[in-house]
């Protein structure tokens, strides 16, 4: 290898910095390739925008913004209370079955088109056994951590 | 060999059943796939041993792929990707009142699809780890870069698949680098309040359970989650009833299928729908007689279905002789054997020969299983298409979470990991973006790192990668015809959609 010290393509790592040399090669692959998608996949896509073709993602879709959304902040609210109504029953995995419980009824409810009496029963009845088997299943026969 | 037997007990047999069925029930829901029924369902291995992890997951596996098939016979539904081609013939039959016949031939296409490619598994991987144990880390980088050019270049876009790719690399990169792989433990690529949080990086299960699990849902709730399909008629009639002649002169078509199947399977990312649609094409051209094909003919529902099954097998080859996987079922798999302690390469096999036959053993039964449930007990699976969407997907989130809270033991991050990327993978796919290299790359990124980095190190040059072995140069080879391959059926795909238009 006495040659590859001189050579153009030779390369030093200082071992101090070696975590950064990697990602810098990324970083630069993907900034190369953004400006490729960029002319010759995105310039051609908004022009079929503008001709009316296509239709953007996102703005000029149409969506369930209820439904879209509801689920977001049902998630959101579902990963928090988990872990705060968990602090207070430390070790027990209660957390993730009380929430769970809420969670699953409020998730069935938003996803109902029509609302029978007879769907909300099954919801129900669903939304108490389904986190209640998965809590014995789990928690208690696997040992296994809830929060 | 007498521990293999030991380890083939009565749990061992019930999980592989179990496994089989929920992959069925999932692979049959539209919408749902084999990588959602594995990643739903890992957290019930987390409890089990090595052998019953694995009986289960490959009990999923198999069940999930074959499922998809029977949306697509009755309902014109490909209930996995893999069974578009299936609808063709499928739904025709079905409408004629062969319903119960034309499932029956998808399940023995099935069966003896997964059958070949088991075999070809068997056969195939020892001699690839056997080969592949001699790598050193620049062979090991080039084996990465051409997985990823080959998942790029099947994409749709081989552009949009490459910047998939490194996008899924510059996320595995996040965290430290890592000192237990002679990194120096320094952090990149993010802020130091994430530090506390991100240090090792993102968890890979919580990653992949958000992006298959929760986006899938996102996306459904953005569509308004459709009311199910209530009203649409699920009986399988059987007014022409099942006969194996049917497979009189398919056995051609059959085995064809099944190797095309296993092949398609071993390239890395590629998805199952490729499979079919090759063995689907392929039928149309080489046989005598393909005029009724589309029409509701028995030899599509063959080489359709004894393909997608024959993934199975082909998938697993690279992953268990090289590590790296084969489809999106699969990077899900390499999870769960991280979470069981196996490190998957070229020695997994030498070094874990119980491991290994045990893995054939689940894998083979579960094929059996597949068979047996689906072939007596079709009609009653065949109503699970209809449980609504309003109780069902509840349920998975909560699976979801589960899996991703208990994979280390109790940290709530990986709970908020799975929403990120959730809300990632739905992004990724409104905008067009391939989720397959992104999951591989993401898989791979931080073994690409330590490789290339390593290389350098010890050698000082660039001009090592293609100078350090004739298997270097020769898979330089292949990533070139790679990118030239799909650069020649792009730039032939675009002048006939030219043609088209003019």
């Amino acid at each position: 290898m006495e040659s590859g010290t001189t050579s153009p393509l030779s390369v030093s790592i200082d071992f101090q910095t070696s975590h950064l040399f990697f990602p810098h090669i990324i970083n630069w692959t993907i900034g190369l390739l953004f400006v490729l998608v960029l002319v010759f996949r995105v310039v051609p896509f908004l022009k079929k925008v503008k001709r009316g073709e296509r239709a953007l993602p996102f703005i000029g879709e149409s969506m369930d913004g209820f439904r879209f959304v509801g689920t977001l902040v049902l998630l959101v609210a579902y990963f928090y209370l988990m872990s705060v109504v968990g602090d207070y029953f430390p070790y027990t995995g209660y957390g993730f079955l009380f929430t769970s419980i809420g969670f699953l009824f409020l998730m069935s409810l938003l996803y109902m088109h029509t609302r029978t009496k007879r769907k909300i029963i099954v919801a129900g009845i669903n939304a108490l056994l389904a986190p209640a088997l998965a809590w014995v299943v789990f928690a208690k026969l696997f040992y296994i951590t809830l929060p | 060999m007498m521990d293999v037997l030991s380890s083939l007990d009565i749990t061992f047999f019930l999980l592989t059943a179990l496994g089989a069925l929920v992959g069925i029930i999932f692979g049959a829901i539209p919408g749902m796939t084999a990588t959602m029924a594995v990643a739903v369902c890992l957290p019930l291995t987390y409890a089990l041993g090595l052998e019953h992890g694995l009986a289960l997951l490959l009990g999923l596996y198999v069940g999930g792929i074959s499922g998809g098939m029977v949306p697509a016979v009755l309902l014109n539904i490909p209930g996995t990707p893999s069974s578009i081609t299936t609808t063709f013939d499928g739904y025709p039959m079905a409408q004629r009142g062969e319903g119960e016949r034309a499932l029956r031939i998808c399940i023995v296409a099935s069966l003896v699809g997964g059958l070949i490619s088991a075999v070809v598994l068997f056969w195939f991987a020892p001699m690839l780890a056997e080969f592949s144990i001699k790598f050193s880390y620049v062979e090991k980088f080039l084996i990465i870069l051409l997985a990823l050019s080959v998942i790029a270049s099947m994409s749709s876009n081989m552009l949009v698949g490459l910047f998939s790719g490194a996008i899924g690399i510059w996320l595995s990169l996040i965290g430290t680098y890592s000192l237990s792989d002679g990194g120096n433990g320094k952090t990149r690529l993010m802020f130091d309040f994430m530090e506390p949080y991100l240090f090792e990086g993102f968890s890979l299960l919580p990653v992949l359970i958000g992006i298959f699990g929760i986006s899938t849902v996102l996306i459904e709730a953005e569509r308004g989650i459709s009311g199910g399909l209530k009203g649409t008629n699920v009986e399988v009639s059987k007014e022409k009833r099942f006969s194996l002649s049917v497979f009189k002169g398919g056995i051609t078509n059959l085995v064809r299928s099944s190797f095309i199947g296993t092949f398609v399977g071993m390239l890395p990312g590629v998805g199952g729908s490729a499979a079919s649609v090759l063995a689907y094409t392929q039928e149309k051209n080489l046989s005598r007689d393909s005029s009724q094909m589309g029409k509701g003919a028995p030899q599509g529902l063959i080489a359709s279905e004894s393909s997608n099954n024959a993934l199975t097998g082909g998938a697993l080859i690279p992953l268990l002789s090289l590590g790296i996987p084969g489809d999106s079922t699969t990077a899900v798999l390499i999870g769960a054997f991280t979470l069981q302690g196996i490190q998957v390469g070229p020695l997994f096999i030498p070094e874990n020969q119980d491991t290994w036959y045990v893995m054939m053993a689940a894998l083979v039964f579960a094929n059996f299983v597949m068979f047996f449930l689906m072939f007596y007990a079709i009609k009653h699976i065949a109503k699970v298409v209809l449980v609504p969407k309003y109780i069902l997907f509840p349920i998975i989130v909560m699976m979801c979470v589960i899996g991703a809270y208990a994979i280390n033991y109790g940290i709530m991050f990986d709970v908020w990991t799975l929403l990120i990327f959730g809300i990632i993978g739905y992004i990724i796919q409104k905008i067009g973006l391939e989720v397959a290299p992104l999951i591989i790359g993401f898989i791979l990124g931080g073994s690409a790192e330590v490789y290339f980095v390593k290389s350098l190190e010890s050698f000082g040059t660039y001009s090592i990668f293609f100078t350090k072995s004739p298997i270097a140069v020769v898979l330089w080879g292949l990533i070139a015809a790679s990118i030239a391959l799909s650069a020649f059926i792009g730039f032939k795909s675009r002048k006939r959609g030219m043609r088209n238009v003019s």
